[in-house]
């Protein structure tokens, strides 16, 4: 069914594309809207907004704004996830003139809307509340010091292990890649089915999350080029890393997030994964007879990294507010309220939207307390874990506006290297060849780049 | 009693290429019904033709009381789309196929050829450019955004007029018309029921055709309140990773979804009735 699916979006994709070069010329020219000060609305004669979502029963947060907001009526329209079709359907949207005024976007997406001038400029209205979010969160809605998105949540990266099996083969979660491959071996060798995680190779957004973390990042602009620096020194250590552990057996092979993974995380021959926040929820939910068992650390460290470091599992995603819009001032309120406001991402919490992007978060009970998700841990906060990892996310990281076209060339070649088809470092340097043609292709500059 | 007769080689060969058929494609259907009665954990952690410990109770409880009431909606959503839009596609083609093949006019080759050129375009190509469309006249996101594309069948079309040509001999419409009867009597009185096979092939094959349909919904609709049911549950099941609790439903959804149009088709294939002309007129 999923692939399916999968074609159908893609072909949606590229009919939109097609739909949106025939269409070219149209939008621009847009009044600026009126002054920041409007933003709350009049309760008598309310403003509507439409806002486009698929995360599980945001509806509660926005019934929420609602409350509290009566000049401003916000309608939610649950839509298929963005890579599932949901994105296509925003552009066609902005073209027809229809799309709805905030939208979820990731922030792995937000470039190519950028570039397919579908975002509109939010900076008089949303500047001032940059200091609630989370540095590295609110960048990603900032090209050229302009604003065009409010951050929603992320996927800060840590490692799920069972703890419980860990003490019985005597060993401690990993503080570096070293130990990691230490603890894999030691597994091995203990068990005969037992293996400390997969290599997911159908998983981008996890591959690049663990280049994300050794260092250097992929893209980068210069003046208005784009730079390309996949395959570069760090990624190849990182990569150099994996290979060695495929080579000696030490990790599984099989997908993540596939019926056999499903599997293994019940019958712990799979013990650990580095994963995302959000990971918990399909911990807990495919493996409830584990509660109890299993622990989070902090994700494993290159040796000689001056501070600590991770990641953010396919970056999170944001609310952005579409061109077209008739009421910038009021999207941009609505959608940094849903993100900052406590009871809103205290609901959104629950409704397992990501980590959220806000930097203080002692106002959110669920993050104190929380006893469904605790006691499965035996009884770890794991939320500090995520916390820190959150706050160790790179500030330079930058998303190019061909993210599907990344993705897909890298499971591919990643796919090919794992069955023996080259290494993992030439899947990423091929990768890197690949994407310089992708942004030229899209008449964009791209400047001559090197490891 | 054992029967003496021994069955010939070729029967058996026959009989297991025949059973391995059966099973084949028997057991997705096998596999979507037990897995209706597993929780999420079980869909994963236990073989797939057997539930240990079955739910199935909860499972339809949950699933009908999800989101409130979500999924009993987008059932009553998808019968609404592929039951009215295949009525009046049947209509349509029974209508234009009679016409087409009963009627003498000039350029009727070519309107036929134009409909069969329409066979051969698949309804996905079509979506995008419906979608401008109706974004231009503001129908996109409505019930009848999806209703609207889904009343044309070319193929029907065909099919009416092949079966008027072949079951309507031409005698018959002399002896109505000599009768006194109208063109519009005929056709309702006489030609609709004398193609009635071909009219109920057209409606069952305009119903799957709609029910199925993911792509057009997928562009037109945004409200997840009008969606149909296939695209309600991709819908779910895309949201599996963030909550697994969401594969119990998806899968219960499909078994009980599936089931319904196994009903629907078995109680209107008793409609499939040939030979109703036999005997009408002497050839």
């Amino acid at each position: 069914m999923g692939s399916r699916i999968r074609t159908a979006a893609g072909a949606l994709a590229a009919a939109a594309a097609l739909g949106l070069a025939a269409a070219c010329g149209g939008g621009g020219g847009e009044e600026p809207a009126k002054s920041a000060a409007a933003a709350s609305g009049d309760p008598a004669n309310p403003v509507e907004l439409t806002f486009w979502s698929w995360v599980p029963n945001i509806q509660k947060a926005v019934d929420a704004f609602n409350a509290k907001h009566p000049g401003i009526k916000v309608k939610l329209e649950t839509i298929t996830p963005g890579p599932d079709g949901g994105y296509a359907k925003m552009l066609a949207g902005v073209k027809a003139g229809n799309a709805p005024d905030v939208a979820q976007v990731g922030y792995d997406s937000l470039p190519s809307f950028l570039v397919n001038g579908a975002l509109e400029d939010i900076t008089q209205y949303a500047e001032k509340d940059a200091a609630k979010f989370v540095d590295w969160q609110w960048q990603t809605g900032v090209f050229g010091g302009k604003v065009y998105s409010i951050p929603q949540a992320s996927g800060p990266m840590a490692f799920y292990y069972r703890k419980d099996l860990f003490d019985k083969w005597g060993i401690e979660a990993p503080k570096t890649w070293d130990d990691f491959a230490a603890a894999a071996k030691t597994i091995r060798e203990k068990d005969d089915s037992a293996y400390i995680s997969t290599f997911a190779a159908n998983q981008a957004p996890w591959m690049i999350a663990l280049a994300q973390q050794a260092g250097q990042q992929w893209f980068s602009t210069e003046g208005d080029a784009w730079k390309v620096t996949i395959d570069n020194p760090d990624t190849r250590r990182m990569a150099g890393f994996w290979q060695k552990m495929l080579d000696d057996k030490l990790v599984k092979t099989e997908a993540d997030m596939s019926n056999g993974w499903y599997k293994d995380l019940q019958t712990g021959d799979i013990a650990g994964w580095i994963g995302g926040s959000w990971g918990d929820a399909i911990i807990r939910g495919n493996a409830p007879k584990t509660s109890g068992k299993w622990a989070v650390a902090p994700m494993p460290q290159w040796p000689g990294a001056a501070k600590f470091a991770s990641a953010s599992w396919g970056g999170g995603s944001a609310s952005a507010v579409l061109k077209g819009t008739d009421h910038p001032a009021e999207a941009t309120a609505f959608a940094v309220w849903l993100t900052s406001d406590p009871e809103s991402v205290n609901i959104l919490l629950s409704a397992g939207y990501g980590w959220p992007s806000i930097k203080d978060t002692s106002r959110i009970p669920n993050l104190q307390q929380d006893d469904t998700v605790f006691p499965f841990y035996g009884g770890q906060n794991i939320w500090d874990v995520f916390k820190e990892a959150d706050a160790a996310v790179g500030l330079d990281w930058r998303w190019p506006p061909v993210s599907d076209a990344l993705y897909s060339t890298l499971t591919d070649n990643a796919k090919a290297a794992v069955e023996g088809d080259g290494t993992l470092a030439d899947a990423f340097a091929k990768t890197q060849t690949a994407m310089v043609e992708q942004l030229k292709a899209k008449g964009l500059n791209v400047v001559a780049t090197g490891g | 009693m054992v029967d003496r007769r021994r069955l010939s080689p070729a029967t058996v060969v026959v009989l297991a290429l025949l059973t391995a058929a059966a099973v084949y494609f028997l057991l997705p259907v096998a596999w979507v019904l037990i897995a209706a009665t597993k929780s999420s954990a079980d869909l994963f952690g236990t073989f797939g033709l057997w539930s240990p410990d079955p739910q199935l109770g909860a499972n339809l409880g949950r699933l009908f009381g999800a989101e409130d009431g979500l999924f009993g909606r987008w059932i009553l959503n998808s019968f609404l789309y592929a039951g009215v839009s295949a009525l009046i596609a049947t209509l349509l083609s029974a209508g234009a196929g009679y016409a087409m093949a009963k009627y003498p006019f000039r350029g009727r080759e070519l309107l036929f050829n134009l409909v069969l050129a329409g066979v051969l375009v698949p309804a996905t190509v079509l979506a995008l450019p419906t979608y401008l469309i109706f974004s231009e006249v503001g129908l996109t996101g409505t019930f009848w955004s999806v209703l609207l594309p889904s009343i044309v069948s070319p193929f029907g079309v065909y099919l009416a007029r092949i079966q008027a040509h072949a079951a309507i001999p031409d005698a018959l419409l002399e002896a109505a018309r000599l009768d006194g009867a109208g063109e519009y009597r005929i056709f309702f009185r006489i030609a609709v029921r004398v193609m009635s096979p071909a009219l109920v092939t057209i409606f069952l094959f305009q119903f799957i055709g709609v029910w199925n349909n993911y792509f057009l919904p997928l562009v037109m609709l945004s409200d997840q309140r009008l969606y149909p049911v296939t695209l309600g549950l991709a819908q779910w099941n895309s949201q599996t990773f963030r909550d697994p609790a969401f594969f119990e439903l998806t899968v219960t959804g499909a078994a009980v979804s599936a089931l319904l149009l196994v009903l629907t088709m078995a109680s209107l294939q008793r409609f499939w009735r040939a030979g109703l002309t036999a005997g009408s007129v002497k050839e």
